[in-house]
This record gives structure tokens, C-alpha cells and sequence, in this order.
């Protein structure tokens, strides 16, 4: 009989479901775009349980992660820190990773990983500089969508700078640069550049070794990625399922636990 | 009384301070405000009075305090003349302003101004040459300023013998909370770090003696439980305080006993006695002189990295696995400090988190994800 296990990752943003069956192969995923506080994570739990065709009882183990983890108790059998769920989801898809970049809505988070294990890591400090939020902030004041930010950037063909230092200050440039007439992908280009100046800088705390995987929401954006390579002097490994990756290493984990539990 | 008498009795303290300064001004005992860090509360003691420690607030905010201080003053700083402003510190009939950081020192003439005709604002420069004779004369005459004006205050003259009694009485304060400290390790199931802690902070608030007398009792209770058989993960703390009580749950949460520390609130203030014998202004000045590993203090071998070493050595000695250093917001010392405690826990192999702090910090939500996952590396 397949055994089932379920990982939810409640972020900032964003509320995402894995579903595994016998913590090998992706049965069901879904995304909702709100998070924590919101009806998010229940709409993300009921879409996947409904692609899958199978209810909460199907769940051999449930484990919830993200900054929302804590307020699913009553559905998840145990909640683990998104950190350890990115290394455990981005081991399982690129199992040679040594570094993962996450970068979520609110926080940056760069995680060194040995033998799959991680071993070390570093968070942004309490400032929305380099993460999605920053990017939200960008795209209204620049009146684009958020998820067209990498294809307009790569049409810049004149660097801007913009403060990599708080997202207040980034605001007021671009809103300088919008009233002085400057192209639009021109500023979104210094702006991918500003991230990916905050992120390198905390990636070097913690060190880069090849591979480099970059999880998050933030991983689509083209702009970014290839920002990011550029600072680091490293390829950066992306993958399909980059917004899922936290609910994919959740999932993985609640098989884990779940054989441990069996085993007694 | 029972361990967890004792800590319930802690615990309130801790987060009631002023409800005491209330008790001790109706007893018509005077109580002289102790800004960190080194004032030398035997002074106080001597004089008959009761040294209160103010250390911030976890539960205000900045208001008043914004119109005298720059924005990149520590929240410790700007919160304490902040309930020097909204009256919470009314009943105090003194204060002490040491001025050992960059910040503290201009902050002395910030707490003078506010308080003018309102407070005694009792100014204290420790050398930065400690050790030296001309360093201990230094301190001396210091001392001697403040022995001055808190006789002006207490209406009464400090002797060497009530001095010396004041010595003993700290001491044994020391004693008691060097004792507590090494076995809220051996019985981290019973002391957990909100607990610790509480017993710690309650010592700035209460009268010295009765306080020794007190975590003496809850010592000799600790003393009498078998050795905790401690399944989860055991840090060191490090930093200039961390005692909010939001805080340290997430580390009970996941399990994390706090085994020693290496902070300016708790052990580092508590780690040297003063001598019992001979003059006792000197046996004070030898005090602060033999005060070290601390990032305040000037260190003329610092390019031994002996600081670094010396908590390394703590780590090792207290069975912790790993540091989690509160690095308390635009505190530069603490700050131009971290990479040469990085360097000697690198070395050493011990892993550390550095977790962003200030005293307005309500949410801990980023806090509690690096602190699990911390948990999850060890």
C-alpha cells in the first residue's frame, strides 16, 4: 500500500502544498497566493487533496513549515523551520547542492548544505532590502506586474543604479527615476541588480560552493537569477518547482517521520 | 518553600519591577537608579540605600525620549530616559550614569538635562587604563565623587566599615548568582531559559542582601534534585542582554537549555568579587581593574583575540553545543566585536547564530525560524 504524506509551507505570501506518495514521487502541489493569517493555507490544503483525490484521513504524516507553521495544529502531526525543509527539498532535487539561495517574501535565507544536511546558515536582518516584498513594493510604485519584472528587465540596455540599503529609500529613487523619464526595464535592471547585491553579500557570509540552487518565489525572475550569477561568479541552479520547494523538503520530512514513527 | 515558589516569586519581580520600587518607597527606603554597566553598587548598599539596575523595558516604547537622543542610540539607552521621562522612575532619589560606550557617554549629559532639578544625575567615567596604579587612582577618585554625592542624597556619611559590610554583601550576591548559574545548567529541565532568566534580571530590582538570601534557598533546593537527563540541545548566550520573556520561550519551544552565558545583564556582571580585606574604595577600584573578557573593556593583549578564547572555553566547559549571540541593535561594540568571535568559533568548530535584538521588538516570528533551525544544525 502507497503511504501518502502531506508538507504545507505557510509563508509571508504565498501558501503552498507538497503531497508525496512513499517520499519519492510528486502526487498533487498547489499554490495560493496569500499566506499566513489568511484562508490561504485551507484553500492550498483543500486544492491539493482535491487534485489527488484523496482527504486529510489518506495522510500518513503531515508537517507544516513557513512562518505560518505554528498555526496549523490541528491538521499538521508536526511543524519544522522552512530552513531545514529548503535544504531537505532542494537535496532531494539537485542532490549535489552545497548552497541554497531562498528568497521569500519577507526574509532572505542562504543555507549551507554538506552531504544533504545543512550545516550552517544565514538570515537577512529585520529589513525588507533583497526580498519579495521589496520586489512587490517595486512593481506597484513601476505599475507592472510583479511576474514580469525578469522579462522587462532583460530588455535594459542601460544600467541604473538603485539603494541596495532599505526599500524606502530604492522607492523614492525609482519614483525620481520614473519622474526624470528613465526606461522603465532600465530601472527594473538596476533593481534586480540592488537584490542581488543585498543577497551576495549575505551569501558570502556563510560562504558559496558550487552547486548553487535558488529556491523561493523570487527564483522565477530571470532578471534576479541572472543578477545574482553575475555577482557571485557561480551558476545558479533553478528548477520548476522553485515555490514549492519549502512544502516539497515539508514532505519529504513528514516520510521520514513517518517511517521512524512505524519503526517504533 | 518549593523550587517553583521560588521562581513564581522571581518571575514577578522580574516583570513587575517598579510594583518593588513602590514597596521600598513606602518603607521610606531611598532607591538610586543603576544605568549599566560596572557602577558599584556597594556604594549605594554602604549608604543605606537600594540599588535598582535599569536595563530598558521589553514593553515600552520610544515617545519622549526621541527629543534628546540620536536615532542610533541602543533602545537600553533611549528606553531608560524614556521611563525617566513618562514618570515610571519617578520615585527614584538618585542615578548612576556610567559611561563605559560611545553611546552611554553622551547619554550621561542627555539623562542630566532631562532630569535637572528633578534627579540627582550622579555622572561616573571609569578609565580606560584599569589596571595601572594611576588607573585604580582613576577609579578611586571617581568612586569618591559618587561616595560624595550619595552621601548628599542618603543624609548620611559612608564609613570604610559600612562600606566593607556592603562588600561582603555583594559578594555574597555574586556568589549566590555564580551558583545559580552553574546549576540552572545541571537542572536545565527544572530552570528553563524564561526561568533563568527571570531569577537573573530580579537581582537589578531587589535589595542585594535579601536577594542573596533568597537565591541561596532556591540553590539549596536546585542542589537537592538529581542531575537533569537532558534530551534536548544545550547554547551559550552571548551579548548585552537578552531577557525578554517572548524571546527565550522559543528556545524552551524547541527544546534549547540555556547551559552558560557570556552576557553583559547577567554573568559578566556578576563575575568578580570585590576584596573583603584592607582600604575598600581600592578593594573596589581593584574590582573593576580585574574585570575582563568583556568587549567594554579596553584589553591591551587584543591581539591574543583572549575574549574570543575565553568564551570558546565557556562553550566548551558548559557542555554547550553551540552560541546564539544577541547582537542588540546599533550597539558597535557588540558589532566590531563579531568577527573576531566568529574567528575563534570557526576555529573551534562550534556553530553560532547571530540573531538581530532591540528592546521595541515584539514580533519574534524571524527569531523563532532561525533559532529552530538552529537547533535543527546542532
Amino acid at each position: 500500500m502507497s503511504i501518502y504524506t502531506l508538507g504545507i509551507d505557510i509563508g509571508s505570501t504565498a501558501s503552498k502544498c507538497v503531497m508525496l506518495k512513499d517520499g519519492k514521487e510528486i502526487v498533487a502541489k498547489s499554490l495560493i497566493a496569500v499566506g499566513a493569517g489568511t484562508s490561504g493555507p485551507q484553500r492550498a490544503i483543500a486544492e491539493v487533496l482535491e487534485k489527488a483525490g484523496k482527504t486529510e484521513a489518506d495522510m500518513a504524516y503531515t508537517l507544516a513549515t513557513g512562518y505560518g507553521r505554528n498555526s496549523l495544529e490541528d491538521i499538521a502531526d508536526h511543524q519544522m523551520s522552512e530552513l531545514s525543509c529548503h535544504a531537505k527539498g532542494a537535496t532531494f532535487l539537485f542532490p549535489d547542492v552545497h548552497t541554497v539561495i531562498d528568497i521569500g517574501g519577507q526574509d532572505v535565507k542562504v543555507l549551507q548544505i554538506d552531504n544533504g544536511v545543512m550545516t550552517n546558515f544565514v538570515m537577512n536582518d529585520k529589513c525588507a532590502a533583497g526580498t519579495g516584498r521589496f520586489l512587490d513594493v517595486m512593481a506597484r510604485v513601476l505599475e507592472v506586474k510583479v511576474e514580469d519584472l525578469g522579462t522587462l528587465g532583460s530588455q535594459s540596455t542601460k544600467y541604473v543604479g538603485i539603494s541596495s540599503t532599505c526599500t524606502v529609500f530604492a522607492e523614492s529613487e525609482v519614483i525620481s527615476q520614473l519622474s526624470m523619464e528613465t526606461n522603465k526595464c532600465d530601472i527594473i535592471n538596476g533593481i534586480h541588480h540592488s537584490v542581488a547585491n543585498r543577497v551576495a553579500g549575505l551569501a558570502h557570509r556563510v560562504g558559496v560552493r558550487d552547486q548553487v540552487v535558488m529556491t523561493g518565489g523570487v527564483a522565477q525572475n530571470i532578471g534576479i537569477v541572472n543578477a545574482l550569477q553575475e555577482q557571485l561568479g557561480h551558476t545558479i541552479h533553478t528548477s520548476p518547482l522553485t515555490q514549492y520547494n519549502g512544502a516539497l523538503g515539508a514532505a519529504l520530512f513528514a516520510y521520514q517521520k513517518y517511517l521512524k514513527e512505524q519503526k517504533g | 518553600m518549593s523550587t517553583e515558589v521560588f521562581l513564581n516569586e522571581f518571575a514577578e519581580i522580574s516583570e513587575h519591577p517598579y510594583r518593588i520600587l513602590s514597596q521600598y518607597k513606602k518603607e521610606g527606603k531611598k532607591v538610586i537608579g543603576v544605568l549599566p554597566y560596572y557602577a558599584p553598587a556597594e556604594l549605594v548598599v554602604a549608604a543605606g540605600m537600594v540599588p535598582m539596575g535599569i536595563w530598558g523595558s521589553n514593553k515600552k516604547t520610544i515617545a519622549h525620549a526621541k527629543e534628546y537622543c540620536a536615532t542610533f542610540y541602543c533602545t537600553i539607552a533611549q528606553l531608560a530616559l524614556e521611563m525617566l521621562l513618562d514618570g515610571t522612575l519617578d520615585q527614584l532619589d538618585g542615578l548612576i550614569t556610567p559611561t563605559i560606550c560611545d553611546t552611554l557617554r553622551p547619554m550621561s549629559q542627555n539623562f542630566r538635562v532631562a532630569m535637572e532639578g528633578k534627579l540627582p544625575c550622579i555622572f561616573l567615567a571609569h578609565p580606560q587604563q584599569r589596571k595601572p596604579a594611576f588607573g585604580l587612582q582613576f577609579t578611586m577618585d571617581q568612586y569618591q565623587h559618587i561616595k560624595t554625592e550619595l552621601e548628599k542624597i542618603a543624609g548620611k556619611t559612608i564609613t570604610d566599615d559600612d562600606l566593607r559590610a556592603a562588600i561582603k554583601v555583594m559578594n555574597k550576591n555574586r556568589a549566590a548568582r555564580r551558583a545559580f548559574v552553574q546549576l540552572a545548567n545541571e537542572h536545565c529541565d527544572v530552570i528553563s531559559a524564561v526561568k533563568r532568566s527571570a531569577v537573573l534580571r530580579a537581582a537589578w530590582f531587589m535589595e542585594p542582601a535579601a536577594y542573596a538570601e533568597k537565591l541561596e534557598a532556591l540553590n539549596a533546593e536546585l542542589a537537592k534534585l538529581p542531575a537533569a537527563d537532558w534530551k534536548g540541545k544545550k547554547i551559550v548566550t552571548s551579548g548585552i542582554i537578552c531577557d525578554n520573556p517572548k524571546l527565550l520561550q522559543i528556545f524552551d519551544d524547541n527544546k534549547i537549555a540555556i547551559a552558560a552565558d557570556d552576557v553583559a545583564q547577567e554573568s559578566r556582571a556578576f563575575r568578580v568579587d570585590a576584596s573583603e580585606e584592607g582600604d575598600p574604595m581600592m578593594a573596589l577600584a581593584q574590582q573593576f581593574a580585574d574585570q575582563d573578557y568583556d568587549i567594554l573593556l579596553y584589553d591591551e593583549h587584543s591581539e591574543q583575540n583572549r575574549r574570543a578564547d575565553f568564551v570558546v572555553d565557556k562553550i566548551k566547559k558548559s557542555g554547550a553545543q553551540g552560541l546564539v549571540l544577541f547582537m542588540q541593535q546599533f550597539c558597535d561594540p557588540e558589532e566590531m566585536e563579531y568577527p573576531y568571535l566568529k574567528k575563534a568559533l570557526d576555529a573551534a568548530g562550534i556553530p553560532h547564530i547571530k540573531l538581530g535584538v532591540d528592546q521595541q521588538m515584539r514580533d519574534f516570528g524571524q527569531a523563532s525560524t532561525a533559532i529552530q533551525a538552529f537547533a535543527d544544525v546542532l
